[in-house]
């Protein structure tokens, strides 16, 4: 276990009148890989939005890098909190619709030094930097056409993911990464996770509704009902709770 | 030189549309900016260049770089207000913008002389007969300088980030990317060039009238955009010689028109213009460069 790397203290948003996340105190990050479960409703999403500033905090202070010498995130704009290191997937499909699935990522590897006013004939030296690591990507992962768009809402998906990754993050968001990948690509995103979990320090949070994802990629599962985190634990604890059981996993369906 | 001046003139003219049409396509077709106000950042230049040289003798050069720094930094206070503003919004307001300019060119009589115009404004070269030609060259290498920029930025990270942005601006946010600042900086300084072009078209009238800043200017560059194709970098270059090449230039020098009807020019113009627009956009939905649908 380690230190926490976002902490969360008396978190509250209301969207008219009803709230939507009130979360007394969380830490976020102190295992590698964490799950965020919870019925439909509970507030994962908004407080994933909350994180990385894309909604306002109603109340409250979100702090990255808790142990050390803190940054409240809420004070950052969103593209600041990624050049911070801490990224989200995103739920509904999000993509650049004009941008091949190579010059997506090209985008999103770019650093601000190629993507100046004057820097007209940086494509070069940038495409000799960066393309390696967007070979890799494609190699890894199989797109029916490397060499053009992202052409099923899967592959969209998955071209999310790589964006994320591609930035490198400290701090990975992931709501609900896996709804509509095939079987093994799913396997692949989260192999990938786990390697850079263990090799580079990244910290994850995912939100899954594909219960096996999170028995089986999760070290640690937080519980979030109706606003509020009910209760965490390892997976097995959580799977035998009973709050869990009669809020979750005893609806029908699920 | 054989050719008469009036062949100069036109052509200047044509080389200021290709330009304004180029900036456009940059700021609407690579980044997603719906400008409606490049009559106001040309108009901008245009007067306060003239202001500058005939009101105040400030010389041909300063007044230049002063009348282009003018349009630059009305580009760069609107585009603070306005440009994390839905595009709707950006649009009323840049139109709105324009309408001020062309407005403030009538009634600050002071400064503009209003109505009776301002003049006469001298060529950037006294070259004696060949003044028109030399002024020509001078917007031929400005032209050439922003259409140049235009294709290169299509390949270069900048050109794709600016897409990217046009596409999904939160996304590109969500992957770090501070998507206002780098509007901002765009919008300005390809606005501020919209000045420069309006101070060197000073010298192609020579008489500043408020009618020079009418709407027309705007919506004739945005029609030659649309016709041209908004997606590709040429699309301005190619709209341009389609419309106002073609009305402002071949008709208006070569077709004999009987004297009592060319008063009726400039409405007629606007007409085929429309047509044209329409005529396009039914056969070639993204324009004549655009990728076919």
């Amino acid at each position: 276990m380690q230190e926490p790397k976002i902490q969360l203290s008396n978190v509250r948003k209301a969207y008219g009148g009803r709230t939507v996340v009130d979360v007394e105190n969380l830490a976020l990050g102190r295992h590698g890989i964490e799950g965020l479960i919870g019925p439909n409703g509970a507030g994962k999403s908004t407080l994933m939005s909350l994180i990385t500033h894309k909604v306002n905090l109603d109340h409250g202070s979100i702090v990255f890098n808790a142990g050390t010498e803190g940054v409240v995130l809420s004070e950052w704009s969103l593209d600041e909190i990624a050049r911070l290191g801490v990224v989200r997937t995103n739920q509904i499909i999000q993509d650049f619709e004009s941008l091949s699935i190579v010059d997506s990522i090209l985008l999103s590897l770019a650093p601000p030094r190629y993507e100046k006013l004057y820097s007209l004939f940086s494509d070069e030296q940038m495409q000799r930097e960066m393309r390696p690591a967007v070979e890799e990507y494609l190699s890894y992962f199989q797109f029916s056409d490397p060499a053009g768009h992202a052409l099923s809402a899967g592959e969209k998906k998955l071209l999310d993911i790589i964006r994320c990754l591609a930035l490198k993050p400290k701090f990975l968001l992931m709501d609900e990464p896996t709804t509509g990948l095939h079987q093994d690509q799913t396997d692949r995103v989260l192999e990938l996770i786990r390697r850079l979990t263990r090799d580079d320090g990244m910290s994850v949070l995912i939100i899954e509704h594909d219960l096996d994802v999170i028995w089986n990629a999760c070290e640690h599962v937080h519980f979030m009902a109706e606003g509020q985190i009910m209760t965490q634990g390892s997976p097995a604890e959580i799977r035998g709770n009973s709050t869990v059981e009669i809020k979750y996993l005893g609806e029908p369906g699920a | 030189m054989g050719l008469p001046t009036y062949v100069f003139y036109s052509l200047s003219i044509i080389l200021v549309y290709v330009s304004l049409a180029t900036l456009l396509q940059m700021q609407f077709g690579q980044l997603g900016i719906v400008n409606f106000g490049i009559v106001g950042f040309w108009g901008l230049g245009l007067y306060g260049f003239g202001v500058l040289l005939l009101q105040y003798g400030v010389p041909y050069l300063p007044s230049l770089i002063l009348a282009t720094a003018l349009a630059t930094l009305a580009a760069f206070v609107l585009g603070w207000i306005i440009l994390d503003l839905d595009s709707q919004s950006v649009l009323v307001a840049t139109l709105a913008f324009a309408t001020v300019v062309a407005d403030l060119a009538t009634t600050e009589k002071w400064l503009t002389e209003g109505i009776r115009g301002l003049g006469s404004i001298p060529y950037p070269l006294d070259l004696g007969g060949d003044s028109e030609l030399g002024l020509f060259l001078i917007i031929l290498v400005a032209t050439c300088g922003v259409l140049f920029y235009a294709v290169r930025l299509r390949r270069a990270p900048y050109g794709r980030l600016l897409a990217g942005i046009r596409d999904n601006e939160v996304l590109a946010r969500g992957i770090g990317k501070p998507t206002l600042r780098h509007k901002l900086i765009f919008f300005t300084v390809t606005s501020g060039a919209m000045g420069f072009f309006g101070a060197l078209s000073a010298s192609i009238q020579h008489f500043l009238v408020p009618t020079l800043v009418a709407p027309t200017v705007t919506f004739s560059v945005w029609i030659a955009l649309i016709v041209g194709g908004r997606q590709s970098p040429l699309g301005g270059l190619i709209g341009v010689l389609a419309t106002i090449a073609v009305f402002d230039f071949l008709i208006e020098l070569f077709v004999p028109i009987p004297a009592g009807y060319a008063q009726y020019l400039p409405i007629v113009k606007l007409m085929l213009y429309g047509l044209t627009l329409m005529i396009v956009l039914l056969y070639r939905p993204l324009g004549i460069l655009g990728a076919r649908k």
